[in-house]
């Protein structure tokens, strides 16, 4: 569905008020804006807690169908603090998955076909062999502590007791292993 | 589309990892969900790790790893075969179509090394390639080296010569030669 360039000038605030003072008529096009803006926040939230792309994808629809239902029913008290009824949605939401509530077949029984009406983009992937290449071009030890980091998702302390080095180091040859490869890959603006 | 206050990429990082926090980590979520710049960049390490497992997975890269991370490997249900090399040693080796890495178990005395160099002797001409500072385990006395999986499997017959040097305050002193004489499976 093209944008709409009206609804993308909206702050999160503004285009959850237009859902709330929708009534009965459903504002489709604002709750489509909504669900692709704030669908990338979400499925990032899940992939930080849930480390599984399959639940972070479930947790987006769980969490989104949840607060536009709480939006047409006029039920959130304070639209413009729509992200942070989403962040305290996700928080609960990432707790009951993980205790394995199956709140998700209740609310897709009621929600199955506007679900399908919705879609967050997908995130972009990068080039196989040019990221290979780029991982190529750091030394020994930046190529390690990228991959030991990031293969198994382990904290600098953890790498660096399998690589015999403080975890304060490993945090200085991550930082700058990473803006190489942003460099490289042609996103190393701004580097902090 | 900017930020007044951006997060930093290592804060980012840290985050990613759960280095974070408990407190700070509340803070920098309310922050992430209500700036499109931030979550963009969080975004963009996101794919970055998602591309690094994908290029391990798929054997894109030579790597010098650790014991634990050959664990990971094996959890993560990659077909591993694996060579141990003695100093002075030679072995016969080769990849396989359903083998996703070659692991190298270098044996080596490492006690007391603080830095060590592996130097891959090319021959036919090549130049001899010095790959500085390798991560390696004193304890157990192994370098565990994982070549590219796919450049592997590309490969004819070839015989490659290595060396490991310790470097320190006094110099360098060699510590052992090993060879690997690949054959295509």
């Amino acid at each position: 569905m093209p944008q709409d360039s009206r609804l993308v000038a909206l702050d999160d605030g503004a285009l959850a008020r237009r859902i709330a003072e929708a009534g009965a008529a459903p504002d489709s096009a604002a709750e489509t804006e909504l669900y692709r803006r704030l669908g990338p926040r979400v499925r990032l939230y899940g992939l930080r807690h849930l480390r599984d792309r399959q639940a972070a994808a479930d947790l987006v629809q769980q969490v989104l169908l949840m607060t536009l239902e709480r939006l047409r029913a006029g039920k959130l008290r304070e639209p413009e603090r729509v992200a942070s009824f989403v962040l305290g949605t996700c928080r609960m939401t990432v707790l009951e998955m993980r205790r394995g509530t199956r709140r998700r077949e209740a609310l897709l029984e009621t929600w199955g076909d506007a679900a399908e009406a919705f879609e967050a983009p997908e995130p972009l992937a990068l080039h196989p062999d040019r990221l290979a290449g780029c991982l190529e071009a750091l030394s020994e030890r930046e190529r390690s502590v990228v991959v030991l980091s990031f293969f198994a998702d382990k904290q600098a302390d953890e790498v660096g007791a399998e690589l015999s080095i403080s975890g304060g180091n490993v945090r200085v040859i991550r930082h700058r292993a990473l803006a190489r490869l942003r460099e490289c890959m042609g996103a190393g603006e701004d580097e902090r | 589309m900017t930020c007044a206050d951006p997060i930093g990429f290592e804060t980012l990082a840290a985050y990613w990892l759960g280095e974070v926090p408990e407190k700070r980590e509340a803070m920098l979520e309310e922050h992430l969900f209500g700036c499109v710049y931030c979550t963009e960049r969080l975004e963009g390490l996101a794919v970055l790790a998602a591309g690094v497992r994908a290029a391990v997975k798929d054997g894109k890269v030579n790597m010098v790893v650790s014991e634990p991370f050959v664990e990971a490997m094996k959890q993560a249900g990659l077909c591993l075969r694996e060579y141990r090399l003695e100093p002075g040693g030679s072995v016969n080796c080769t990849i396989r179509a359903d083998d996703d890495a070659v692991i190298s178990r270098i044996r080596a005395p490492l006690a007391g090394v603080k830095r060590l160099d592996v130097v891959r002797m090319q021959g036919g001409g090549e130049p001899d390639v010095r790959l500085a500072d390798v991560p390696f385990d004193a304890e157990t006395g192994e370098v565990l080296m994982i070549p590219s999986a796919a450049w592997l499997k590309t490969m004819p017959a070839f015989t490659m010569r290595m060396r490991l040097i310790a470097v320190g305050e006094a110099g360098e002193t060699q510590i052992g030669d090993y060879t690997f004489n690949h054959s295509p499976s």
